[in-house]
Parts: structure tokens; C-alpha cells; sequence
């Protein structure tokens, strides 16, 4: 399958020179006031927070966003597609003026951070203006330190001042006035904040390690991206979260922002995410206990053939196994997430092993993952051992489409194994 | 016991009286003495395994066919191994024909079963054609579904829909109204080889299941065989993948039955294709990124389809053409349609946005075949009140 390949675009010097020199004040008539619009300077644009989409994890009959006006209702989850690089007209954006979202700064409490690819754990923080003359190719993300000051959160428009060669993208909204002017940018892949949106919110899953409050993307408020000349791909963006689980008649809505690396089609983006907490740490804390209780009450050998069976039917009792699953497998989707593929769990196939004779939860299972667009089902083993409140430990490896030569069975047996762990 | 669970989440399926049972299975058990009949209906008349007699044994037949509830196949088929009973598991959309014929039974006047070809493992094409005027060709509306074997809902809510359009002529003015000036056939399986694979052997099986010669994987994918920038960006040569565009196009006689029928009737106006999942409704293109000629109109119904969707449980649907809202896709059915002079051409991607995806509650199921309805009607209205 052929694939559009993302390029580079030239064009920026303009947006340099209104950079360099400028603090973090805004252009003449622009306002910015947390989750509006973002106005489009060239090259750049920003969705309007996005009303309306069934979210991922439930369809909530009968239920209006939560006071939110515009057409639609309900949220949308990641499943959904949706184009990139639709342009708005709109006002110059001044650079240096940050995101709704830094107004409340990273000093916040109850915030949760991680990131992936740099080797620590910190909030997202705002980085000093770089030098007028900036070299035409992708730097490293600014490395944070600890003699580095606290600040609020890193403005989205101090990318422009990182010196890359980008184009930004913008999610569809659904029934938006101003979906006339939508245009598609051919060297974007579509749906590109949406991707990046997966991938962080995989990995928030997994570094997060609760099984009782994981989370779906709810909307993509804003965001940015660039392409370099080796076709790898910066997104900052800010987006909402919704429960997996919610309990009923509970909206929580969290508010992540992240950056995210794509490296062109190779596996594990790097990701550096800030999120709001969803629910108190106590009570977290509280049903992951539960949860584990409950696994641990549980009558081995288990006698799960397939977890939903064909009618998309999980037994109560065993809706604690799928939530495990689905957060082993979220260390999965995350590293396999590119520009261009994202995933869902759609079944856990196989139970290997389930212990609990020790302290943790020893699993080994199978599951398969849908991917798009190739619509490909994906079986990959996972091993995970989970204890309430610790770090996950998972490896796994997943099966690779076989050749048109392969003499493997027609349902697909392992060619190449492709073993990643943090064991 | 689980099979109450089952039942009452099914109750909402009934209508008319009469029940839906999607996914049981139709076993045909080949009785070959006395003994293995009073075993089997030992089976039969346990009430826990609310077994259906279809066709029961008599002089002339040892084949007796029994509906299996899904909750209950496990259980019946280990049953049937310990006894030694002998059987084979019958097309499993036999149920899906057996609905179609009791609606045409049903609603005579309206509405009828025609056959228009067969699969690649032999199995009937029919659709259910609805229509008030006799003799003529009325400009006509097409529904498919399941073209995707493992997209379950798409099937469930045509063979819902079908039954809500027989059953609200004469009483819906909306219906009523579209059904004086058109013809509606629909296709609630478009794949039933596949659809069969998938009661059977392998859930999340996607494509037909004909041979590739010189391969080891089987079948095409039905959506990228299309004549329609065939073989084009958004498909595989690989007779592996899961779009794998096929030898040529139309190579899939399920495809090939269609078209035939299609341009041989030669005066359809709108073509909806029903998958899931990802809550979409989508027009042309997928093959290309440029502009359809009719894109401005086609997404302006396609957004009130959406409204009216959504008006009813606020499920959301993305709206735009398919390159940009999903992912380049050649060889489709709607972009064939659509390049065929049929100009509303749509795709549902149906319920949900990945939680469950493929494998969808029953008790989803309708929720999303009444909310679709909404969604269709609106398209049907417009065409109705724009017919070229």
C-alpha cells in the first residue's frame, strides 16, 4: 500500500523575524482566552475546540455534552478519522504567546507528566528563545534540566523559534461553518493530531499503571506540527481525556498537553505529556486496589476463550481481566503508533497465564489489534506484571503480515518477531 | 445463569413478535437411527438450551436443522460430540434469508426477495426489493452491507431496516412518500462467505473467500474490487493483506453480481454503503484527494444526515469525503457508483470509535439501526426531492 509521504515546507523566515526579539505579548486584536480558537498565522493553523463525538469508551444515550453549545453532542473517542491540514483564514498569530492551556502553569497541582524518549519525567516547561540565526533542521527537543526555572508551560508558539521546517495541521471538526475553507495539505498525513493524540494518550495509560482509570481522548483542542527533511514529525497539541470505565452519570474531562515525535514510520514516538488528574489519588489508589482484590479472588485456570466473545459481551466478573489487557496493551499501541498507523484493542484472544500466587499479577495473554489503515488484525502475546500502585512491567511481541510468499498458515504465523520489553 | 443475561439484553430486539437472534448458528444433524434421535431430542426439549426446530426429521430427510442460540453452542456442541451425533453448522446467514423471506411474506405488496447471483463458495446473493409500482424502472436506492465480513452491525441494521421500511410504508409519511416515487433494494449481505467465515472459524475475518491462486491466503477485499481506480492508492497487491485489491477488477463474482444488477437496471440515483467502525458518513472520493463535483451538495445532505442521526441518542458522526476523512481507499464500491452516474453516493461507518469496534454489544444494536434510519431517511428525502 502506497502511502503519502509527509515533506517539508520552506516559508518561515517570516514568522522568524516577528519571533526573534518578541516576549510572550500578543499581536495587535489578538486575544487568546483558554479554548478558543487559536488564530492562524501562515503556515500555522489550530482547530476550534471541537463540539460534539461519541466518545470511545461508552455511548451515553440521550446525554449532551457537557455544557458545551455547538452541533452534536456527545464526544467523540479516537476511533474517528478526520482530515488534516484544513487551513482557516484568520488573523497573524503572534508567536510567543502560549497556549490557553500555560495559563495555569505546570506548578498546578494534581498534574501528571510523562514522557517517553527523553529519559525523565518532568512537566513540559517553557523553554529561553534560541539565538535569531537557527539552523534549517530538526533540533533535539530542549533537554530539561534541574538547573532550568520553572515556568508555565511550554507556548506552542515557541515552536516557531525551534528551527523547522513544518506545517500544521488541524483536525475536522464535525458540522463547522467553517469546514467550507478546508483544505487538504498534501504533505501532512491526515488526522495528524488525532495520531499524535493516540499515541501520548497510550503511553499516559501505561505509565499511569491503573487499570481502574484509563483513559480515551475525548477532543484535540489545538495543536502544531512540523516535518523535517527526514520526514519526522513534531506534534504539539493539547487535547481532552473521558474515562475508559466512567461510572454512571459521571463527565470527567481531563486535559492533557503533549509533544510528540514521530520518526518517520519507525515504532516508539517520543512523547512528553502533561496531564490533569482525572480522579483523586486516594480514590485511584482505592479501585486499583479493588480491582486487584477482585483478580486475585478469581478461580484459576481461568475459562476465557475470548474476551468480548463475538457479541461483544464481557462478562462482569471478568471485566477486570480486559482492563489489564487493555493496559498492556496500551504499552503496545504506544510503541507501535507512526504518523500513519494507529490501533485498537479489538479482542483479547488467549489467556496463557493468569498467577496471582505472588504479591503481583502475573498475565500472559494474547490480544489482537486492529490497525489502521491497513485494517490489519494484529496478534500479539503480552506478558505484564502489575501490582497496584507500581510501574508496569510488560514485554511482548506481535505477529507481522506475512508475505505473499510465506509459508505460513493463511491466518498469519510469526515471520519476523519484533520483541521490545521494559523488563 | 448467563443465558438469561443474554436473553434479556436481546428482548429489545424483538418487533412484530417476533425475536432477532444475531451470531446463533443453524447446526444440521444428520440423525441415522432411533436412538440418536431420542438423544437428540433429549436436546431438543431440555428447555435450557431454548433450541429451535427448523426442519425436523422426517421419512424422507435424516437431516434435521436446529437454530442454536449463541449463548448455547458451546454447551449443544459438546453435547452432540459426547452423544456421537453427527453434524455440520448450515450457512450461518440462513437466519438472515429466512428474515428476508418472512418480510417479503409479510408485506407482499411491498416488498420482494430477488436473487441476483451467488457467492464465490456458492451461497445466494438476494436482496429485498421494495417497491409500489409495478413494471418500469423508478429511480432506485441501493443499501449494502456487509461487504466486510466482521462489520456484524452493518448486516444487523439492514436486515432492521429493512423490516422498519416495510413496516412504515402506509404509516410514515417520510417513507411513505419516498417509496411512491422510488425503488429501494437492499443488500443486507454482501459478503455472505465471509459473513459465514465469521460465525464459524475467525470473528474478525474482513474479506470474500476466494482462492488466490499461487498463495497461501485467501480472499479479497470486496471494497477495493471495484472498477473505480482500480488497484490505485489505499489498496494491496498482496493477496495477504486485508486489502488486497484482487486480480482484476470485479474478480469477486459478489462484486461482479452487483454491478450486473446495477447498470442492467441502469436507473439507480443513491448508493449507501453501511460498515463500521468510526462513526463517519463519508462521500466520494476515496481514491483521490480531488474535489467530486458534486462534494458541496453531497456534504450538505451528508451533514444533515448527521443532525438527524445524531438527534436521537447524540452519537456523533465525522462527515467528509472519504481520502481525507478516513484514508485513501481505491476500488470502492460508492466511488464506483458514484462515477457511474449515481450521484448520491455515501459510506456509514456505523458504531462505535474503537471501544468495542468490530465486536459490538447486542445491545447496541438498536440504538445504532434507529439512529442510522434517521440518518438514511434524510438522504433518501433528498433524493426523492432532487431526482435527476
Amino acid at each position: 500500500m502506497q502511502r503519502r509521504e509527509a515533506g517539508s515546507r520552506t516559508g518561515l523566515g517570516a514568522r522568524r523575524r516577528v519571533a526573534a526579539g518578541k516576549s510572550c505579548s500578543l499581536g495587535e486584536g489578538v486575544s487568546i482566552a483558554p479554548l478558543v480558537p487559536c488564530q492562524r498565522s501562515r503556515g500555522w493553523t489550530s482547530p476550534a475546540p471541537r463540539r460534539g463525538g461519541a466518545a470511545a469508551s461508552r455511548h451515553r444515550a440521550g446525554k449532551l455534552g457537557p455544557g458545551r453549545s455547538g452541533s452534536g453532542a456527545g464526544r467523540r473517542g479516537p476511533g474517528a478519522g478526520s482530515s488534516a491540514g484544513r487551513a482557516r483564514p484568520g488573523r497573524t498569530r503572534a508567536p510567543g504567546s502560549g497556549p490557553p492551556r500555560g495559563r495555569r502553569g505546570v506548578a498546578r497541582r494534581g498534574l501528571i507528566s510523562s514522557s517517553a524518549g527523553a529519559a525523565h519525567l518532568e512537566p513540559v516547561r517553557r523553554t529561553p528563545r534560541p539565538p535569531a540565526s537557527m539552523p534549517p533542521r530538526l533540533q533535539p527537543p530542549p533537554a530539561s534540566g534541574t538547573g532550568r526555572p520553572r515556568a508555565a508551560v511550554l507556548p506552542l508558539a515557541l515552536l516557531l523559534s525551534l528551527a523547522l521546517q513544518g506545517v500544521a495541521a488541524a483536525p475536522a471538526g464535525a458540522g463547522e461553518p467553517e469546514d467550507s475553507l478546508r483544505r487538504q495539505d498534501p504533505e501532512l498525513p491526515r488526522g495528524l493530531l488525532e495520531q499524535a493524540a493516540r499515541a501520548a494518550l497510550h503511553f499516559v495509560n501505561f505509565r499511569a499503571g491503573s487499570p481502574s482509570t484509563l483513559r480515551v481522548l475525548a477532543d484535540v483542542l489545538e495543536g502544531r506540527a512540523r516535518v523535517n527533511p527526514k520526514k519526522e514529525c513534531q506534534v504539539d497539541l493539547v487535547f481532552t481525556t473521558d474515562r475508559y470505565n466512567p461510572e454512571e452519570g459521571e463527565e470527567r474531562l481531563g486535559k492533557c498537553s503533549a509533544r510528540v515525535f514521530f520518526r518517520n514510520q519507525k515504532p516508539r514516538p517520543a512523547i512528553n505529556v502533561t496531564c490533569t488528574r482525572l480522579i483523586e489519588k486516594n480514590k485511584r489508589q482505592q479501585e486499583d486496589y479493588l480491582l486487584y482484590k477482585h483478580m486475585k479472588q478469581l478461580k484459576t485456570p481461568l475459562d476465557v476463550v475470548s474476551i468480548p466473545d463475538s457479541h461483544g459481551h464481557i462478562d462482569p466478573s471478568l471485566r477486570p481481566i480486559w482492563d489489564l489487557a487493555f493496559l498492556g496493551g496500551s504499552y503496545v499501541m504506544w510503541e507501535k503508533t507512526t504518523q500513519f498507523l494507529h490501533y485498537y484493542m479489538a479482542q483479547l484472544s488467549s489467556v496463557n497465564q493468569w498467577k496471582t500466587n505472588d504479591d503481583a499479577i502475573d498475565f500472559d495473554y494474547t490480544v489482537l489489534l486492529h490497525e489502521f489503515s491497513t485494517q490489519e488484525i494484529i496478534p500479539c502475546r503480552i506478558h505484564l506484571v502489575w501490582y497496584p500502585g507500581k510501574p508496569l512491567k510488560v514485554k511482548y511481541h506481535c505477529q507481522e503480515l506475512q508475505t505473499p510468499e510465506a509459508s505460513g498458515t493463511e491466518e498469519g504465523s510469526a515471520v519476523a518477531p519484533t520483541e521490545l520489553n521494559n523488563f | 445463569m448467563k443465558w438469561i443475561l443474554f436473553f434479556g439484553a436481546l428482548i429489545g430486539l424483538s418487533f412484530c413478535g417476533r425475536e432477532k437472534f444475531f451470531g446463533d448458528q443453524v447446526f444440521r444433524i444428520n440423525v441415522r437411527n432411533g436412538d440418536e434421535i431420542s438423544k437428540l431430542s433429549q436436546l431438543v426439549n431440555s428447555d435450557n438450551f431454548k433450541l429451535d426446530v427448523w426442519k425436523a426429521p422426517s421419512a424422507f430427510s435424516r437431516l434435521v436443522d436446529v437454530l442454536v442460540p449463541s449463548v448455547s453452542l458451546r454447551p449443544v456442541k459438546s453435547f452432540l460430540k459426547s452423544q456421537g451425533l453427527e453434524y455440520s453448522v448450515t450457512i450461518g446467514d440462513l437466519q438472515i434469508y429466512h428474515e428476508m423471506d418472512s418480510i417479503a411474506g409479510d408485506f407482499p405488496d411491498l416488498a420482494s426477495r430477488v436473487k441476483i447471483g451467488h457467492s464465490f463458495e456458492n451461497r445466494s446473493m438476494y436482496v429485498l426489493k421494495f417497491g409500489t409500482a409495478e413494471g418500469g424502472r423508478r429511480p432506485a436506492v441501493w443499501l449494502n452491507a456487509g461487504i466486510h465480513s466482521r462489520e456484524w452491525i452493518s448486516v444487523a441494521t439492514a436486515i432492521w431496516t429493512a423490516r422498519k421500511v416495510a413496516s412504515d410504508y402506509g404509516k410514515d409519511p417520510t417513507i411513505t412518500s419516498i417509496l411512491e416515487k422510488m425503488d429501494i433494494f437492499l443488500l443486507p449481505v454482501a459478503n455472505p462467505d465471509g459473513y459465514v467465515y465469521t460465525q464459524t472459524q475467525n470473528r474478525l475475518w474482513r474479506k470474500t473467500r476466494s482462492i488466490n491462486p499461487g498463495s497461501r491466503c485467501v480472499g479479497t477485499d470486496p471494497n477495493r474490487n471495484w472498477n473505480a481506480s482500480f488497484a490505485g492508492e489505499g489498496a494491496s497487491d498482496n493477496p495477504c493483506s486485508e486489502i488486497y485489491h484482487g486480480p482484476h477488477a470485479n474478480s469477486e463474482v459478489e462484486v461482479k453480481s452487483v454491478v450486473d444488477f446495477i447498470q442492467e437496471h441502469g436507473n439507480f440515483k443513491c448508493f449507501i454503503d453501511l460498515h463500521s467502525y468510526s462513526q463517519l458518513l463519508m462521500y466520494p472520493y476515496g481514491y483521490t484527494v480531488k474535489k467530486a463535483p458534486d462534494a458541496d451538495e453531497l456534504d450538505k445532505v451528508a451533514r444533515r444526515a448527521a443532525k438527524a442521526l445524531a438527534s436521537l441518542s447524540g452519537t456523533t458522526y465525522q462527515v467528509g469525503p472519504t481520502c481525507t476523512t478516513v484514508y485513501p481507499a481505491s476500488g470502492s464500491s460508492v466511488d464506483w457508483a458514484y462515477d457511474n452516474g449515481i450521484k448520491y453516493a455515501f459510506t456509514f461507518e456505523l458504531r462505535d470509535t474503537g471501544h468495542y469496534g468490530f465486536l459490538l454489544p447486542a445491545n447496541q444494536i438498536i440504538p445504532t439501526a434507529e439512529e442510522t434510519w434517521l440518518g438514511l431517511k434524510t438522504i433518501m428525502e433528498h433524493v426523492r426531492d432532487n431526482l435527476y
